[in-house]
Order: C-alpha cells, then sequence, then structure tokens
C-alpha cells in the first residue's frame, strides 16, 4: 500500500518506498518475537488484547496527523480537537440523552468543523498551519475547559463504554480492526479518488498544482478536516477504552498526542514536506512503537524511561531516513 | 526621530500595554498594590527568559519545541544535584548551564548537520529531554532545595524581586548580540535568507550551533528560577512553556518564517500576556479562560503582522 508521487528528494523509486514498509514489518516481527521470549506475558491473551486496543488508537492518531502532513503542513492541535470533540460527544450521551450512534456522529463533525476552522485560518491568514495550530491547540482547549469546568463525564451509556471491551477471538479489541478500515479508507481515498489524488499533488508542488487546475486552497481544508474528524474519532476510542471523557486524557492542551502523533508517519516514510504519503507505513509505524512501549513496560524497564526511548527512536527513525535519501542520491548521481 | 519610535515594532505595543495597565489601575485598586507588582514580576522574570529562549532560535528561522523540557531538565539536575550529591550552590548553577549548553550543542549540530527540520529535531529531543527528567525522578520533585535558593527566590529589594536581575541582565546582552553584534547580525542574515548567507560567507553552521546552546541557556536559566520560586525541583517545570515561548515573540512582531524579530517587542509580549493573567485574576474572571485568552492572542498578533507586512510590501 505505497503512493508515490513526485518530490521525494530524489529517491522516487517505488522499490525503495516498499522496502520501507517491509522493513518495518521484519522489525516489527524481530521485536514481536525478542519481547515473547524474554517476557511469555508478551503474548498472554489479556496482553495482546490490551496491546491491540492501544494499537488501533495509536493508528487513528497516527493517521490523523498523516492527512495533513500531505500537504506539507502539521496540526498541532490533533489532541485539543480529540479532547474537546469526545467532550461534546460525552456531553451529549450523559447530560443530553442523546443516542450513543448520533452523539459518536455529533462529536466527529465536531472534530471535522475545528478542523475545517484550522484550514480556513492557514489559507486565510497565508501563514504556516505550525503556528495556527499551536494558537487553535490552545484556544480550542481553553473553550473546552471553560464550556466542562474541567470535569469528566463518567456516566457514559453501556453501549457505549462496551465500544472498548469489545474484543474478537479472545485477543483481539474491536479497536484494531476499526483502525484498519479507517486506514483502508484512507488509502482508497489517496490512490483511487481524484480529491485524494488533487491533496497529494498540492502537496508536493503547489504553484504547479495551482496551474493544473487543482485548487490547493480547497485541499488544505479538507486535509485540515479530514484531521480534525479522525483526531475526534482517535478520541472517541479513547474514550471508550477509559469508559469515560476525560479533559486530561491528552495531557496538557493536548500535547500528549504529538509524539505519538509524529512518530507512526515519520516512521512509516510520510514526508513532512508533504506530497507523499504512505498510509500502510503509518498503521505500521504506531503498531511498532505501541509494540516498544508495550514491551518495555513488560520488561520492567520502568514506565519512566518509555518516553525517553520514543524520543531516541524518533530521533534514530529520522536519522535513518535521511541517511537513505542521500545515499540514494549519491548512488542516482554516480549512475 | 520620532517618526522612528512611531513605525518600530513596539510602540503600538508599548500603548497597549500602558492603556490596559492604566485600565486595570483604575478599576482595580488592587492591581497597584505592592505585593500585586511583585507577583508579576516574578511571572515576567519567568516568561522573559523564556521568550527570549524561543525568541533567538525564530530568529534564524527555525524552532525550537524543546525549550520547556530543557528547562524542565536543568531544573530537576539543578535541584537534584545540590539534594542528593551536595553540590554547593554556584557548582550546581554551573552543572545546570552545562547541561544545558550540551542540549543546545545537540539540537544545533543535529539540524545543522542532517538538514533535518528543527520541528523533527526538536520533537525528538523533547521527549528525550522530558525523558530523562520522568526516568531520574520518577516524576517526584526534589525538595531538599538549599535556603540559599530558596532565599533567592522570596528575596525583594524595594518591592522588587531579586530575581529580576537574571532576565535583566539577559536581556540587555540579548539586545545587544542582536543590535551591536556581527554573531546577531548573522544570525537574522541566516534567517532572512538562508542562500544568501552562506554566499556571502557567514559561517552557517557555527551560527546555528550558537544560536541553540544560546536558546538552552536562557532556558535553563529561568528552569533554575523557577526552582528558586516554588522552593523544589518539580519535575513538570517547562511543561507549560511552549504555547507562551511562541506567543510573545509573535505578539513582539517576530516573523516566523526568521529573519525579524524585536527585543523590546517580544518583553512587552510578555508583559501583555502577564497583565492579561492579572486581569483575569483581579478581576474574578474564571483563570480556565488563561488558554483561550493566549491562543486568541497569537492568532490576532498573526493576522496584525501579516497585514503590516501586506501594508509594508508594496512601498
Amino acid at each position: 500500500m505505497a503512493t508515490a508521487t513526485t518530490g521525494r528528494g530524489g529517491r522516487g523509486a517505488l522499490g525503495l518506498l516498499a522496502s520501507n514498509e517491509v522493513g518495518l514489518a521484519l522489525l516489527i516481527a524481530v521485536l514481536v518475537a525478542i519481547f515473547a521470549t524474554v517476557n511469555p506475558g508478551f503474548t498472554s491473551p489479556f496482553n495482546l488484547f490490551a496491546l491491540s486496543r492501544v494499537m488501533g488508537i495509536d493508528m487513528v492518531i497516527g493517521l490523523s496527523m498523516m492527512v495533513v502532513l500531505v500537504t506539507g503542513g502539521l496540526n498541532l492541535a490533533v489532541g485539543s480537537i480529540g479532547v474537546a470533540s469526545v467532550m461534546l460527544g460525552g456531553w451529549a450521551m450523559q447530560v443530553a440523552g442523546v443516542p450513543v450512534l448520533p452523539s459518536m456522529t455529533l462529536a466527529v463533525a465536531f472534530g471535522a468543523f475545528l478542523g475545517w476552522i484550522n484550514g480556513q485560518l492557514t489559507v486565510r491568514m497565508g501563514v504556516h498551519s505550525f503556528i495556527v495550530t499551536l494558537a487553535t491547540m490552545s484556544l480550542f482547549f481553553g473553550a473546552m475547559i471553560v464550556a466542562t469546568r474541567a470535569e469528566a463525564f463518567n456516566a457514559l451509556p453501556r453501549s457505549f463504554v462496551d465500544l472498548g471491551k469489545l474484543r474478537y477471538g479472545g485477543f483481539v479489541s474491536g479497536m484494531l480492526p476499526l483502525a484498519l478500515i479507517v486506514g483502508l479508507g484512507l488509502w482508497l481515498f489517496f490512490n483511487r479518488t481524484s480529491l485524494g489524488r488533487e491533496i497529494l499533488a498540492a502537496g508536493a508542488n503547489p504553484q504547479a498544482a495551482e496551474l493544473s487546475g487543482v485548487r490547493v486552497n480547497r485541499t488544505i481544508v479538507v486535509a485540515h478536516a479530514l484531521s480534525g474528524a479522525l483526531g475526534a474519532l482517535a478520541g472517541l476510542m479513547l474514550a471508550a477504552r477509559n469508559g469515560a471523557a476525560l479533559p486530561s486524557m491528552a495531557g496538557h492542551i493536548g500535547m500528549g498526542w504529538l509524539l505519538p502523533a509524529f512518530l507512526a508517519p515519520v516512521l512509516g516514510g510520510t514526508l513532512l514536506t508533504g506530497g507523499v504519503v504512505s498510509v500502510a507505513g503509518t498503521v505500521l509505524g504506531a503498531a511498532m512503537v505501541t509494540i516498544i512501549t508495550n514491551g518495555l513496560l513488560q520488561l520492567q524497564i520502568g514506565e519512566f524511561w518509555v518516553q525517553m526511548c520514543l524520543g531516541l527512536i524518533l530521533l534514530a527513525a529520522v536519522l535513518l531516513d535521511r541517511a537513505r535519501s542521500v545515499i540514494a542520491e549519491r548512488r542516482r548521481s554516480v549512475a | 526621530m520620532l517618526k522612528g519610535i512611531w513605525g518600530s515594532d513596539w510602540f503600538g505595543l508599548f500603548v497597549v500595554a500602558l492603556v490596559a495597565g492604566t485600565g486595570l489601575a483604575l478599576f482595580q485598586p488592587a492591581f497597584l498594590s505592592p505585593f500585586n507588582l511583585y507577583v508579576l514580576l516574578i511571572s515576567f522574570s519567568l516568561w522573559a527568559l523564556v521568550a527570549m529562549a524561543q525568541m533567538v532560535i525564530i530568529a534564524i528561522g527555525q524552532m525550537n519545541l524543546s525549550v520547556g523540557a530543557i528547562g524542565g531538565l536543568v531544573a530537576i539536575s539543578f535541584a537534584g544535584s545540590m539534594e542528593v550529591w551536595g553540590l554547593p550552590v554556584p557548582a550546581a548553577i554551573l552543572l545546570g548551564l552545562a547541561i544545558a549548553a550540551l542540549c543546545g550543542l545537540l539540537n544545533g549540530v543535529m539540524t545543522h548537520v542532517t538538514g533535518i527540520s528543527a520541528f523533527v529535531i526538536t520533537l525528538a529531543t523533547l521527549s528525550i529531554f522530558k525523558g530523562l527528567n520522568i526516568g531520574i525522578t520518577e516524576a517526584q520533585p526534589f525538595y531538599g532545595v538549599p535556603d540559599v535558593v530558596k532565599a533567592f527566590g522570596n528575596a525583594r529589594f524595594e518591592g522588587l524581586p531579586h530575581m529580576l536581575i537574571v532576565p535583566v541582565v539577559a536581556i540587555i546582552l540579548i539586545w545587544l548580540l542582536f543590535n551591536r553584534m556581527v554573531l546577531g547580525r548573522q544570525m537574522l542574515a541566516l534567517g532572512a535568507n538562508r542562500h544568501a548567507a552562506e554566499l556571502s560567507g557567514i559561517r552557517v553552521g557555527r551560527v546555528v550551533v550558537i544560536a541553540h546552546v544560546i536558546s538552552a541557556v536562557l532556558a535553563a536559566m529561568a528552569g533554575m528560577l523557577a526552582v528558586a520560586r516554588l522552593q523544589l525541583g518539580q519535575p513538570t517545570i517547562g511543561d507549560d512553556w511552549l504555547i507562551l515561548s511562541f506567543a510573545a515573540p509573535v505578539i513582539g512582531g517576530a516573523v516566523l518564517a526568521g529573519g525579524h524579530i524585536s527585543v523590546i517587542g517580544t518583553c512587552l509580549g510578555v508583559v501583555i500576556v502577564t497583565l492579561i493573567n492579572n486581569a483575569l485574576v483581579l478581576l474574578g474572571i474564571d483563570p480556565f479562560f488563561v488558554q483561550l485568552f493566549l491562543g486568541g492572542l497569537i492568532l490576532i498578533a498573526v493576522g496584525l503582522n501579516r497585514w503590516r507586512e501586506r501594508r509594508l510590501a508594496p512601498a
């Protein structure tokens, strides 16, 4: 599931892109083998269920960032949008008595709306989405805190909380298939629809895309709205897992999601400069991060060192990616 | 002369700050109470250093997400080395500055050598520094801060907190750097146009690395002041610096693409943010509104900067 378009700094070769995902899959297999040998508890149904549940959530968070990275922008407000939407959904379910499915739809639609605001601000102000989403992450989170008085919704309907307990085959959480379906949908979107292709083209080279009739601004707004909707979905999944909608579930102003959000796409080979997307890479990247986190926790390395390990992995991943593209460049210039 | 002041980045901000201050003083006499002014100056001391730390990196056209993580790591190292190893205060300060210099060196060397965007590098080092912090402290504060440090955090002279001396010296030095020194000019030139800077013989790598070291050292000073203020080595120091570190320089007229910053503007940005925070408290407005205001303020400032740029562009 690799998508190659123009703009991959001299790499261009589909083979290299494919090897990125194959490499990730191999790495995951090796990691699983190591963790399973060192600690038999790793493969217990209980741990696999917990693992697959977190994995699904991290995948959606990663995909939510990915769709904006494709445009060459970024969305620091992913966590804020996720929490703000879920608090609205939680309010609808618990206080307003709206049925579960419409409440969830409302939350996702609200996430898309907040993303749309980000997109509109980025396009209209003509500044980088970094500063816009930096401002809105504070703005959305602040508005949510004011509206909820920082109180949780912890009496959510049974049918919603049960979604977090859903399991297949005794050990696969329902969250994982859901994330994979979302991934498949995005793959189809970027590969099979003209709008998806336009977003890629605009991300790779905005001027060229504009000249060939793509409405670049529209693609940016659509990508941000999509990112917001996915952020809200990730928030709903997390709330179902926690059994409550908590204002604190993405950390201070939603910053807790930033690391997983960037790790998955960057590990998977999505470029921060835009125009290149790898849905499968993002999904595998998120899987690897979850497995490493879970494995380290199981090994009693200490929960306190996990964050540092993830930081080192991100650093190693970007350095490796950079080295690879430099080598590819040299080979090309020699040939 | 008058025209120069009128057209400067900071004159409008100065008026805004003055009006806000006067308004507050009229409606809330408590604003001018010595204790309130003292509290205001304490938070100004801390925020000014944080804002300067980001501003230096904005000047070279990059961003540093790890400002808060460096401040936090230095804060706990500073407090921890005194409590656990019994280091004397000056040695602990030097250790803190050395750790910061190392962090800055890492950020600068990696962004320059690899050519990867500073955003990604500092996102990774943010997690590494914060991870080290949590790994060392296991999320528990160091309580054994020596009395000298605690006394410094509480000391005041005629209503002025002693710690104000640190940001004042830092601000003067940074102002001299950007307005009187070759290095500062080179940083701005690099931020404005990297290619042109290279062609004109500026050693880009050196400038980038020095900027990151200066940024880290400023963050370290803020971290150590926070320890003196809180009277303990809190691992969460620095967690909430990110938004403000960008807000103040942007309000002060900094262009995020690089090449243009204003030291006085940034300081006034800090003053305005501090005044708004204070107003929320004094007027009994929900403190939850702070995040909302900060976010809105950044958007307004960016919008105004863009509007001014467009207006100035044809001229």
